[in-house]
């Protein structure tokens, strides 16, 4: 009885070749390895245990969650909280309109205008930014109270009535969030611009286009990836803050950041507060699939 | 709470011994291998410590325990902010103490909710761990007083040790309903929950809860953001005493509250920061905490701030010391506490705080003063910048028995389910929308 060698037999011809397959496959694998576990230990791992409280039943008294399978809760607290989520959603996007309302022309002017000076521009845009945000937005608090320098002016000069507030409404916590993520907003805007070929500007120019038609046909177009990576990237923040509105709102405004915050620190409802983020962070991933989309990947790695 | 037992504290569908194990400190498997090595190290050698086996032998709190431990000469005692006498950032009645006792004290200003302060203690309780304080206080009208009474996390108080408490303590926080026969806590200062109202813009005030539900000033309302104040200013407002009501009842009052919410008669819900608010005018009347509003009246510009017991009653709360298990210094604990019952040191804590007074005694004192306390209320003087005839003849500090007739007790909740029902009543007007 003659036995065939095997043919995974080490020092086979067929084992030799599956090597070098395997050598020539691996190294992708092997490189994005570091990437993987950061993403794996940091992102993933974090994210199923947060999905996994939504499950558990935990006692305020206690803290210890335990495992229920409480399919319940999750539609339970948007049911409850979903006024919250609308109002986040309409302030967070006012705010990041108005930051692209007003960052646009400076980061525009600073990226064709700003010249040998540019950096320095850039710098006086960023220095309000490296004060604490939590003392930015106290020091708000004290310039809009009824009885801040801003109110008290406005009043004493009868261009408001005197009952007029902003502390506590709306509009407050709308201009905090505007304020404090500006640079969000201003940075993408401006690396989008200032990679604008001028050639191409002139091109247009060479073309008849007055410079009309040169912004809303080239530099405009040009600059979409930068308007929805700066749209991203204040929106998402703005979204999910509680700092603005603990500080500068109300209570009729209450927004989903503040809800979680209170959820998790104060009433000890873990799996309420896990939920709510759970809602928050599927709402941001839409938002990045969403670019990714329509504008491709490879401009999420240039502008967020 | 004493009435909230570990069953019910309970979810559905979980079996209480699995609770037990999970929230009750076990005797694990690896302290019984060291405490049988321990034994045996000890019948090989012939001597052990003996403190070792004392506190092995008798249950925390029990009185062999007391009587197994030491003074360490210093005690760890966290409390609420400004609720002690202060002299140039110091404060003399523990100053006192010290030289008294010879306990250092260090005192820290960490307390600033029931709920987050007893979340920032719970992980080192349910460890097993010392909590870095030998001293809580806690207030009984939110569940975390009752949690930690009945997870076991406080120790039993030695009652041999408390001589002037038994001989001082006034009726209002002696043998408490959340507390009977003193257990586990004495009481700090206690306080109403009123309304505070300024008298310049607010005329007719009357002596009823129903100037909050008041259309007259819609806008110009403060009301208290926690969901148990709230909800019991609901329920004396629908003519219900809370500790006497039902679950209709809330579900009554928190309609009453969402309708005055909705006529737009709420400026905002707010927690400490409603004085503020009050002095800067922002509002005109106000949920209050009595000591606050006396304490602002003793400032000028301040004057037109008054308190209102009103007819329905006025909520009694009480912050009460206590010991979380665990803790380093017990004794010297103790002694403290015992130490504040004395006349003497509650005159010097009461000129300073103003709110009612757990030893009806500490009035004389401060009245004729014959102890210590004479030069600290005399160094106090200049700071305060009042007589101590006011302090000791205030209806707010030392009150009158018609006062005492109208403090209401806050409802005991019963099960875990009581408190989610109560809070998911009144949280979301609140927070909501």
């Amino acid at each position: 009885m003659d036995q065939p060698l095997p043919t995974d037999h080490p020092g086979s011809v067929d084992h030799k070749r599956r090597l070098t397959a395997l050598r020539k496959r691996l190294p992708p694998y092997l490189l994005s390895l570091p990437a993987g576990l950061w993403l794996l230990l940091l992102f993933i791992v974090p994210l199923l245990i947060m999905l996994s409280i939504t499950l558990k039943t935990c006692s305020p008294a206690s803290g210890v969650c335990v495992m229920t399978w409480n399919w319940g809760e999750l539609p339970h607290v948007v049911n409850l909280y979903h006024p919250q989520f609308i109002t986040s959603l309409v302030f967070a996007a006012i705010a990041t309109v108005i930051d692209l309302v007003i960052s646009f022309p400076i980061a525009y002017w600073i990226a064709f205008y700003g010249g040998r000076k540019k950096n320095f521009f850039l710098i006086m845009l960023l220095v309000p930014f490296f004060v604490s945000f939590i003392i930015r937005t106290l020091v708000w608090e004290f310039i809009l109270s009824n009885n801040g320098i801003v109110l008290t002016f406005l009043k004493h000069n009868h261009l408001a009535p005197s009952n007029f507030h902003v502390l506590g409404t709306g509009l407050a916590v709308i201009a905090g969030l505007a304020y404090n993520y500006l640079p969000f907003t201003a940075l993408p805007l401006y690396v989008a611009l200032e990679r604008i070929d001028r050639r191409v500007l002139n091109a247009a120019y060479d073309l008849y286009a007055n410079r009309r038609a040169a912004f809303m046909r080239v530099i405009l177009p040009l600059t979409i990836p930068g308007i929805f990576a700066a749209f991203l990237l204040t929106f998402i923040p703005a979204f999910g803050d509680y700092v603005n509105q603990e500080i500068l709102g109300g209570t009729s405004n209450t927004m989903i950041g503040t809800v979680i915050q209170n959820l998790f620190l104060i009433d000890s409802d873990y799996a309420g507060g896990a939920s709510l983020s759970v809602v928050l962070l599927i709402i941001s991933l839409l938002g990045i699939w969403l670019y990714a989309r329509l504008l491709g990947s490879r401009t999420i790695e240039e502008y967020l | 709470m004493e009435h909230v037992n570990n069953e019910a504290m309970n979810t559905e569908g979980i079996d209480p011994s699995f609770w037990r194990g999970l929230t009750q400190p076990r005797f694990s498997r690896r302290q019984a291998l060291t405490a049988s090595g321990l034994g045996l190290g000890a019948a090989l050698a012939g001597s052990m410590g003996s403190a070792t086996m004392a506190g092995a032998a008798s249950s925390v709190g029990s009185k062999s325990w007391w009587k197994s431990q030491k003074l360490h000469h210093t005690l760890n005692f966290a409390n609420w902010p400004y609720y002690i006498d202060v002299l140039a950032g110091k404060h003399p009645s523990l100053q006192n103490f010290t030289k008294q006792t010879g306990i250092k004290v260090n005192y820290f200003e960490v307390i600033q909710d029931n709920a987050s302060f007893y979340q920032k203690i719970r992980p080192s309780l349910a460890a097993g761990q010392y909590t870095g304080y030998d001293i809580v206080v806690m207030t009984n009208n939110n569940p975390q007083l009752g949690y930690l009474m009945q997870l076991g996390w406080l120790v039993p108080l030695d009652h041999a040790m408390m001589k002037n408490f038994n001989k001082y303590a006034g009726p209002l926080i002696k043998s408490p309903s959340w507390d009977p026969g003193n257990k586990y806590t004495m009481a700090w200062q206690s306080g109403w929950t009123a309304i505070g109202y300024n008298n310049k813009k607010v005329k007719n005030p009357g002596d009823s809860v129903d100037i909050l539900f008041n259309k007259k000033y819609a806008g110009r309302v403060g009301m208290l953001s926690d969901p148990f104040e709230l909800g019991s200013v609901g329920l004396l407002a629908i003519g219900v005493e809370p500790a006497k009501s039902t679950e209709s009842d809330w579900a009554k009052a928190a309609k009453k509250l969402q309708q005055q919410k909705s006529d737009g008669i709420v400026a905002a819900y707010y927690d400490q920061s409603y004085i503020q608010h009050l002095k800067n005018g922002d509002i005109d009347i106000s949920m209050c905490y009595s000591g606050d509003i006396f304490q602002a009246d003793l400032n000028s510009k301040y004057k037109d701030l008054t308190l209102l017991i009103p007819h329905e009653g006025a909520m009694l709360w009480t912050d009460n010391m206590c010991i979380p298990k665990y803790a380093q210094n017990p004794l010297d604990a103790m002694t403290a506490m015992d130490y504040f019952y004395s006349p003497v040191t509650q005159s010097v804590v009461e000129y300073y705080n103003d709110y009612i007074c757990p030893v009806p005694a500490a009035k004389q004192q401060l009245l004729h003063p014959t102890g210590w306390n004479k030069a600290a209320l005399a160094s106090l003087k200049p700071e305060i910048g009042l007589p101590y005839s006011v302090t000791a003849n205030s209806n707010v500090v030392f009150p009158s028995p018609a006062r005492v007739k109208a403090s209401k007790p806050y409802y005991n909740f019963k099960s875990q389910t009581e408190i989610d029902a109560w809070t998911s009543l009144f949280l979301p007007i609140i927070q909501g929308a």
